[in-house]
């Protein structure tokens, strides 16, 4: 290490040296010696240094490389940060401000990973005087810094309970509150200049970094994120001053959400990203209702709709609880907007209309957490509910045909037969469920997928609910039909899946009472096959998926799998027996 | 007649722009509606009194907007106790939709288009035209008429492609609500033109995605899936969807030009949806469009090709089948399909389209050489060298005798050399200092480990 007079001498040297003659080993050499007194502690030292008077070409030309060491300083805490807080801003007024955004990004860039948020809460004030002072390109630079201090901040995990949130242990949200510090002068500056007829390109670019920066932070963090109405949260406060900026900036909701297409697209992000980005934003637009007061208010509840399930289809394409939240609300609420019986059966060609309801059906059947599932089934039924009868009778024949899911269907059929009940109530009579058309939903719901040969254990809530609805139609009467041929074709169809269902009943009757007869007899032996029965049991599971484990089925309960199974085919041949005395008593009535 | 006049006034104090929050005027909607009968005129269809409108500034020109056009707006809404509860001025902003198409208000659908460019006026909306029973919460009460203030700002046709190729302007809207899909079979009369000039006056039937057969140009086509049945529209065509560069000899137009269509889509039958069909019914089919596109491809039409092959993808794409069997089917059917997309779009230099298709292949067969291929093909063109140079090399781990592929692997290598070197100099001015600092710094510190320091 150099000593006291050497170090004079040194600092006396590049007093009288000109910049250009300036070595590389000189910018190293003064990094060292900054480095060198702060590692001793002596803040106050360096900082009297570098406001000294008759240091300030030394300064000026190479102060920004002591940067680093200060920030260092200031992040870790170790010794009082004052003067090196005090020595920062001085450097951030005194050196060129090209110079000290470079090395400021570059500070950015190598973050250590434990002090992200210190780091960026740090350095976010320094970023904005500097930037403040720069003359020209500082609308990339504002880019370019928005764009570093964004991609450190989604390393940083997103609070999961308002807990977390509170005590903000990884600082996201005070990373969000001085982004939004850090902002807000930008903003003010191209609000006052749009005021002006003539702007600049680079007012225009300076409006373009910050709309990237609004659709960023839409993303990440606000779509992982939970936001609720009761809880005025830091994240929530990040949420509106998005929106508002949004606004603030000229960009109108309306165009971004409805009519992307038709935009310009200034913003260069890829598309998926900006689809994520515009969903985020129409949730906390017609879900949190956070800035819906300057929306306008003439569209109709049924575009609005349609293009919100766009949004909703993106966010149900997801795995995460987060996104699948925001979509099952954002399609409630959009829905609920909307009349019931009212939705055209043109709108089921549009493709979000299909991938939507499919959608659900694979959080109905496959989500293994029971809140989501539950309220899938509350947006799914809301769906169905908003149909008019033409619409409903296409839903309805498409989810048979394709869902391939015992308890999905055991639900559409039940809602058949709800919407027939409904038909048949005076006024309401369609022949999309009292004509020839309720034919061709009928065959798809009297069909079983194998013929004799169906597992009757697996289709059982399908057969079961397609029984209750035959049941439900020969008991009422005949007469509401348009007529005759449809009511007898009706009476063929009936004949035909019972006469089936009774085949494939007695041939499972068979396999499952043989079954029974072997467990009893050696069930040592055929302990292997009944975990087979068992496992084609556990396939029958309906939506409301029950927890039990019972591949490791002990002997007794295996028994009562199988007796089970025999009580569900009693019963479904007693339906079978009621249908068909039911049909003997309407033979018996004349006319 | 002085009673009339009288409410007349009322009116006027009633909307204009100070009296927001007045609650000292309140007008029920009977009155309201006799005000307005009085000097204004009943729009709707049917007469029903549910949109009156009383024009206060008169339009400049007799044009009117067409149905699906893009109309620009600044407009005020408030409730009939004078109450404002939305205004595009507050916001600062016009406000655009494409009017006739039930974005909007119904009565905001009947009253622009019956306006003129310039025209402000005043219209009264029954809840039935406006926000109906439910009202709208928090802004408008339930079952409430409303007063619009409505100034039409700008109005230009509805642009049927992201690029502005197809501009279309409806001059009779069809009936129902269903468009020809792709395989529909249509009934048209179309009048094509070019520069004033009718080259082609017919009634016509073609498959829709199939029109190129008939000399009908892809623009016409591509427009029919927006269309219902009755539809009568003007199309304007930009080159790319009309005749290219190449121009018609047929109806003697030439290269690169503007031509517009009058259709009258007279019937349609569509096609069925992929939901409609089982696995067989695709299969069978699957065999004819795959022919259908290839014989484009042959003939230079790759948009057209892609529209047969995009039809494969949207049939096998959901379907899941069972077995192994079929599920092998399945997706040879989508690798035949998303390799031929790939190929076309490679002639269209749309590369990001290219390298998504080949992507879908690669997700499936990781080994797939045409797909490998093609996508260091679309990777090169789009100057991505190194990644290019990746799947090129790829290709030879696949099939080391495939020479094509070694070629352009050193193709590869020059191109990333030149761009080195460009790089150098392009960037060598702006960091010139930069660069000769670090180069000392990177001196500097070899020197000093290498002292042991």
């Amino acid at each position: 290490m150099m000593k006291g007079d050497q170090v004079k001498d040194t600092f006396q040297r590049w007093r009288d040296t000109r910049e250009e003659d300036l070595n590389p080993e000189d910018y190293q050499l003064f990094r060292d010696l900054g480095s060198a007194c702060l590692a001793r502690g002596d803040s106050a030292q360096l900082l009297e240094f570098v406001q000294d008077e008759k240091n300030q070409g030394i300064v000026k030309c190479m102060g920004c490389v002591i940067m680093a060491p200060l920030v260092d300083e200031v992040v870790k805490k170790v010794t009082s940060a004052e003067p090196c807080q005090a020595a920062i801003v001085y450097l951030t007024r005194t050196c060129r401000s090209e110079e000290l955004l470079h090395g400021l990004l570059e500070l950015i860039e190598d973050i250590n990973p434990g002090d992200i948020s210190q780091t960026i809460i740090v350095l976010v004030p320094h970023f904005k005087t500097v930037l403040l002072r720069m003359e020209d390109r500082k609308a990339t630079s504002v880019g370019l810094v928005l764009a570093a201090l964004q991609k450190q901040m989604q390393r940083l995990p997103v609070p999961y309970t308002p807990q977390q949130e509170e005590a903000d242990e990884y600082g996201l949200c005070r990373c969000c509150i001085a982004l939004l510090q850090f902002t807000k002068c930008f903003v003010e500056e191209v609000k006052r200049k749009h005021g002006k007829s003539v702007t600049t390109t680079e007012d225009e670019e300076l409006r373009t970094e910050l709309l990237k920066f609004c659709m960023r932070s839409l993303r990440e963090p606000l779509l992982e994120v939970e936001l609720s109405h009761n809880r005025k949260s830091y994240l929530w406060l990040f949420a509106t001053e998005i929106m508002v900026t949004l606004s603030t900036i000229q960009v109108s909701l309306s165009e971004l959400l409805f009519f992307y297409n038709s935009l310009k697209k200034s913003t260069a992000m890829d598309n998926s990203q900006s689809m994520e980005s515009r969903a985020s934003l129409a949730y906390l637009l017609f879900v949190q209702l956070i800035t819906i007061d300057s929306f306008p208010a003439v569209f109709s509840p049924i575009f609005v709709l349609q293009c919100n399930m766009e949004y909703v289809s993106e966010l149900l394409s997801s795995k995460k609880e987060s996104h699948l939240l925001k979509g099952l609300a954002l399609n409630a609420k959009s829905l609920e907007s909307v009349q019931d019986h009212s939705l055209p059966v043109n709108l089921m060609e549009l493709k979000s209309f299909y991938s939507v309801p499919q959608k659900l059906r694979q959080v109905l059947t496959e989500c293994p957490m029971k809140h989501l599932r539950e309220s899938a089934l509350q947006v799914f039924q809301l769906f169905v509910n908003k149909l008019d009868t033409e619409a409903k009778h296409k839903f309805f024949r498409c989810m048979l045909k394709v869902s391939n899911h015992a308890g999905v269907e055991s639900y559409i059929i039940k809602n058949i037969k709800n919407h027939l009940e409904f038909s048949m109530e005076s006024g309401n009579a369609n022949k999309w469920f009292l004509g020839e058309e309720f034919l061709s939903l009928l065959g798809l719901v009297l069909h079983l997928p194998h013929g004799a040969e169906t597992d009757l254990l697996n289709s059982m809530d399908r057969i079961m609910e397609s029984l209750n609805l035959l049941r439900y139609l020969l008991i009422r009467d005949k007469n509401l039909w348009s007529n005759r041929d449809v009511w007898e074709e009706l009476g063929r169809m009936k004949d035909e899946y019972l006469k089936m269902l009774r085949v494939c009943l007695s041939i499972s009757r068979a396999y499952y009472s043989a079954e029974l007869k072997a467990l009893k007899e050696d069930q040592k032996l055929k302990a292997k096959e009944a975990r087979e029965a068992a496992r084609s049991i556990r396939l029958s599971k309906s939506i409301k998926a029950k927890h039990e484990e019972v591949s490791d089925m002990s002997p007794e309960v295996q028994h009562q799998v199988l007796q089970s199974a025999l009580v569900t085919f009693d019963l479904m041949e007693s339906l079978i027996v009621r249908i068909e005395e039911i049909t003997e008593e309407k033979l018996k009535i004349p006319n | 007649m002085r009673h009339n006049d009288m409410l007349f006034m009322v009116l006027i104090l009633l909307t204009h722009k100070q009296m927001t929050t007045d609650q000292d005027l309140p007008m029920d909607s009977q009155s309201a509606t006799a005000m307005f009968a009085a000097k204004g005129l009943d729009v709707t269809p049917n007469k029903d009194q549910g949109v009156i409108k009383i024009v206060k500034c008169p339009g400049l020109g007799a044009e009117q907007p067409m149905i699906g056009d893009r109309v620009t707006v600044h407009y005020t809404g408030k409730l009939l106790t004078g109450k404002t509860f939305d205004c595009s001025r507050d916001r600062k902003e016009p406000f655009c939709f494409n009017v006739g198409r039930g974005q909007v208000l119904k009565a905001w659908d009947i009253c622009v288009l019956s306006m003129q460019k310039g025209e402000a006026c005043t219209l009264l909306c029954k809840p039935d035209y406006a926000y109906g029973p439910p009202g709208n919460p928090d802004k408008i009460p339930p079952n409430s008429s409303v007063i619009f203030e409505m100034e039409l700002v700008n109005f230009e046709g509805e642009l049927l492609t992201d690029d502005s190729g197809i501009m279309r302007r409806i001059k009779v809207k069809g009936d129902g609500y269903t468009n020809p899909n792709d395989g529909a079979s249509v009934d048209v009369h179309l009048e094509g033109r070019c520069a004033g000039r009718l080259f082609d006056c017919r009634d016509v039937s073609f498959i829709v995605g199939e029109a190129e057969d008939r000399g009908i140009p892809l623009g016409v086509d591509r427009a029919m899936d927006k269309m219902q049945r009755g539809e009568h529209c003007v199309l304007y065509l930009k080159p790319k969807y009309a005749f290219g560069s190449e121009g018609s000899a047929v109806y003697k137009i030439g290269p690169d030009e503007d031509v517009v269509y009058e259709v009258i889509l007279k019937d349609f039958q569509r096609a069925k949806e992929s939901w409609e069909m089982d696995l067989k019914e695709k299969l069978e089919i699957f065999v004819g469009v795959k022919h259908k596109g290839n014989q484009y491809f042959k003939a230079g039409r790759y948009l057209q090709a892609v529209i047969q092959y995009q039809r494969i993808v949207s049939w096998f794409e959901m379907e899941c089948g069972t077995g192994l069997e079929q599920q092998k089917k399945i997706q040879e059917c989508l690798l035949t399909a998303h390799l031929n997309l790939a190929l076309c779009f490679l002639r269209l230099k749309e590369f990001s389209q290219v390298v998504d298709n080949c992507n879908k292949v690669i997700e499936c067969d990781e080994s797939n050489e045409k797909a490998l291929y093609r996508r260091g093909e679309a990777r090169l063109l789009r100057n991505e060298f190194n990644l290019a140079r990746a799947d090129f090399q790829q290709v030879l781990l696949v099939n080391p005798s495939n020479r094509a592929a070694r070629a352009q692997i050193s193709i590869c290598q020059t191109k990333i050399k030149e761009h080195h070197e460009q790089d150098k100099r392009t960037y060598a001015n702006m960091f010139k200092k930069f660069a000769e600092r670090d180069a000392k710094v990177c001196c500097n510190s070899k020197l000093l480990s290498r002292k042991g320091l």
